[in-house]
């Protein structure tokens, strides 16, 4: 009884949802399919056929995302059940996901080649396909009182982190913020101390665009000792929100009401603060598809030194979900496409975006991953 | 003759009434004076108590086994590859170190500072708060605080972490800059001091805390057993509160308090979430305890922060590192029974060359040992009082000196 008002409540909240989003236009809340159009814009799915439980987990960047789709899709579909464990993170995602007890896999980033070979264990001679299905951006947060308004460059950044910058009042930062009176209070960098996703996109920005600067190697660990390093995106956002003269990176859609720092584009005078059309304009500007040699796959690799317009955000962070070509069991690849193809769905990036402050993926890597997904079975 | 009626009575006894053991030996074995071993029937029950607490027993062993051969079969690929040149150690969590040991050094390092920063500030509090509920605290006050201290045990260490960072790395803030300006020609004070208040002190204060029940409420029982009679003698002799728990409780006690402190440390070794969440770790031997980049990442918490993100072999490298966790633990708890036992046996031996000096009689020896200690005490103390004269005439003399110099 409780249950059946849950899911009531849960329908009830999808339509609002839906009627809020309604320029999405092409899905009437109420029925129980959508209307078929070629295009990403509303995924062909019979949800009163589909039935079974869909088990998966990975990557907790995408995690509140992962709620809200699973919300709206079981609300529609009622016999399916989804988990995703977020408590795995994106390696133990992927691992278990190999060892066959995931039908997909959340990542913050795309298989290694060595990992896609072993996947044939699994899914046969097809292999994996990585699917963008998530877009976010890595906003750089600071506690400085009296600052409200922060520009800095990527080689402000880099220097910063690296911990060669070291006061707030330094002539590089001031430069940047002329209008700003900054204190000559000492920096504190903080960082993550556990392994993260997000800490592989920000160093790989910071070793793209000043490679001179920032000589380490990119990876998901914080390669320099010296900072504050702190549990989890939540730990970062607490530290640099309770500390004086912090400075950190996390998710955007994890800092709260932090100020977030404006990140020069390039090397031009524009400075962009985080929005979710200059996270997607910047997913069209600089991720191309990799060539892993698996028909279908759309694993993406980012040169951010391409992100050079204003109207794009300069760190964009991309997660994952990862999935066999060639299921075992052929009921539960259908099943999960149709999950899959709900997420990757104009419906589902709004849902996202709606719920986890995420960024829609671009429309034309939507329809990509669409007829990638005709592969699966 | 009279033995056979007597089992065959045993026997029906036990037929007839359904509690075993105890109406079998009386009624029949009192009048043979117990020359011989009467054997009881076993029953099933008696059987099935006996295979399930043999199970038990072996069960235990079975586990530990079972851990330890998951650990080193789990560890072995991470001890062996060659990490500079493997494609999944030489990034991530495990980049940068030559082997795995290089790996785990830190990490040890780290485990055993941290616990015995923890050590340090716990032990003292908690065999106090022991002492004042076992000798000091009126009774209705003891039993409300030691029921508190028990209470401390069931605080899930995931409160005391974040308990931790919202009060005590703010708390502990000041007291850190007033450490390093005045205490900072100690390496251990030196340094940048953190400005977060993520600092292995934090987190050794927490651990400190997370310890002091264990601590704590072993002790109060190991005091609490103190004889009477030693205690009474003591105070008969003269002795001050405060000297009767030297004398009587203290002696006493001794070795079961150095246990209770090695299952603290124990407790301290394996500490995660509190540690992972309250200090801001690095892999790398330090010990410096107020600065933000320069505090040595403990095992457990390092386990907890990096297994999500960890490729296969980076998961079995960490692995590896809580094989030596739970060496290290091993090897503390065998350290504790060792030194139990030996201050065991040594008071013992102490007694009895006290006793030998003694006429051999029966209670009175007890007291006259205790006599024994009072008298050395008093000895000392009259050593104690003659020096302090001997030190006071120096003085006077030097100042007479003084003076005669001043004029």
């Amino acid at each position: 009884m409780k249950l059946k008002n849950v899911a009531a409540v849960g329908t009830l909240a999808l339509a609002t949802a839906l009627a809020l989003s309604a320029c999405s236009g092409s899905s009437t809340g109420g029925t129980t399919t959508d209307a078929a159009t070629p295009s990403a814009a509303a995924p062909s799915i019979d949800f009163a056929s589909l039935s079974g439980t869909i088990t998966a987990g990975g990557s907790s960047a995408q995690a509140n995302a992962e709620a809200a789709w699973i919300t709206a899709f079981t609300a529609q579909a009622k016999g399916v059940t989804i988990n995703y464990d977020k408590s795995q993170g994106s390696g133990g995602g992927v691992t278990n996901w190999l060892a066959g007890s995931y039908d997909f896999a959340g990542s913050d980033s795309p298989l290694k080649d060595d990992q896609q070979a072993s996947s044939q264990a699994i899914c046969g001679a097809g292999g994996a396909l990585n699917l963008p299905v998530y877009l976010d951006g890595v906003a750089v947060i600071y506690n400085l009182p009296g600052v409200t308004d922060l520009n800095l460059s990527s080689a402000t950044i880099a220097k910063i982190f690296s911990l060669q910058i070291t006061t707030w009042n330094d002539p590089a930062i001031a430069a940047e913020n002329p209008d700003a009176t900054l204190p000559a209070t000492a920096i504190t960098t903080v960082t993550r101390s556990d392994g993260s996703g997000t800490t592989t996109n920000f160093t790989n920005y910071l070793s793209q665009t000043q490679p001179t600067i920032w000589t380490n190697a990119p990876g998901n660990a914080w390669p320099i000792a010296g900072s504050s390093a702190q549990q989890g995106g939540s730990g970062v956002v607490n530290t640099v929100k309770a500390g004086e003269g912090t400075i950190g990176y996390a998710d955007h859609s994890a800092i709260g009401d932090l100020t977030s720092a404006n990140i020069q584009v390039g090397t031009g005078s524009d400075y962009v603060p985080f929005s979710a059309e200059g996270a997607s304009n910047a997913f069209t500007a600089a991720a191309t598809t990799k060539d892993t040699g698996v028909k279908g796959d759309l694993a993406q690799s980012v040169d951010y030194t391409k992100i050079t317009e204003a109207d794009a955000y300069p760190i964009p962070l991309i997660s994952y979900q990862i999935l066999c070509t060639t299921f075992a069991d052929e009921a539960q690849g259908e099943l999960t496409k149709a999950f899959v193809s709900y997420v990757a769905s104009d419906q589902g990036q709004q849902i996202a975006a709606k719920n986890a402050g995420s960024a829609p993926i671009p429309a034309d890597m939507l329809a990509e991953i669409q007829t990638s997904l005709e592969l699966v079975k | 003759m009279s033995e056979n009626t007597a089992v065959k009575s045993a026997k029906n006894a036990n037929e007839t009434t359904a509690t075993g053991a105890a109406s079998a030996s009386t009624p029949g074995s009192a009048p043979t004076g117990g020359s011989r071993k009467v054997r009881a029937k076993s029953r099933p029950a008696d059987r099935i108590f006996f295979g399930l607490s043999v199970g038990s027993a072996i069960s235990i062993m079975v586990i530990l086994a079972g851990v330890a051969l998951f650990l080193i079969i789990q560890a072995v690929p991470a001890i062996v590859a060659d990490w500079p040149s493997n494609g999944d150690l030489n990034e991530g969590p495990t980049a940068g170190f030559a082997n795995f040991w290089s790996y785990v050094g830190p990490l040890i390092w780290g485990t055993l500072f941290a616990s015995a920063i923890a050590l340090v500030i716990g032990a003292p509090i908690a065999i106090g708060i022991a002492l004042f509920i076992s000798h000091y605290a009126p009774r209705r006050l003891a039993g409300a605080l030691g029921y508190l201290v028990d209470l401390l045990a069931a605080v899930p260490s995931i409160v005391f972490g974040l308990w931790g960072i919202i009060v005590i790395r703010p708390f502990l803030l000041p007291l850190s800059d007033w450490l390093n300006t005045y205490l900072g020609w100690i390496p251990l004070f030196g340094g940048t001091v953190s400005t977060t208040g993520s600092t292995i002190l934090a987190g050794g204060v927490v651990l400190a805390v997370m310890i002091l029940p264990i601590i704590t409420s072993i002790s109060r029982e190991i005091f609490l057993q103190t004889p009477r009679l030693h205690e009474e003698a003591a105070l008969a002799l003269g002795a001050t509160k405060w000297e009767m728990i030297k004398l009587a409780v203290f002696p006493y006690g001794r070795s079961g308090v150095i246990s209770a402190t090695l299952l603290g440390l124990g407790r301290a070794l394996g500490e995660t979430m509190a540690i992972a969440l309250i200090i801001s770790p690095a892999i790398l031997v330090s010990v410096r305890m107020l600065t933000e980049g320069e505090n040595s990442q403990t095992i457990a918490a390092n386990i907890a922060l990096n297994f999500p993100i960890a490729t296969t072999l980076q998961r079995e490298a960490l692995i590896g590192t809580g094989l030596l966790l739970f060496v290290i633990s091993l090897a503390v708890n065998m350290l504790a029974r060792v030194i139990a036992g030996r201050a065991g046996a040594s008071a013992n031996r102490k007694r009895k060359a006290m006793l030998a000096q003694l006429p051999p009689s029966d209670p009175s020896t007890v007291l006259a040992v205790d006599d024994v200690l009072a008298k050395r005490h008093a000895a000392e103390d009259v050593e104690r009082s003659e020096e302090a004269s001997v030190e006071q005439t120096e003085s006077e003399i030097d100042e007479e000196k003084r003076k005669g110099t001043d004029a």
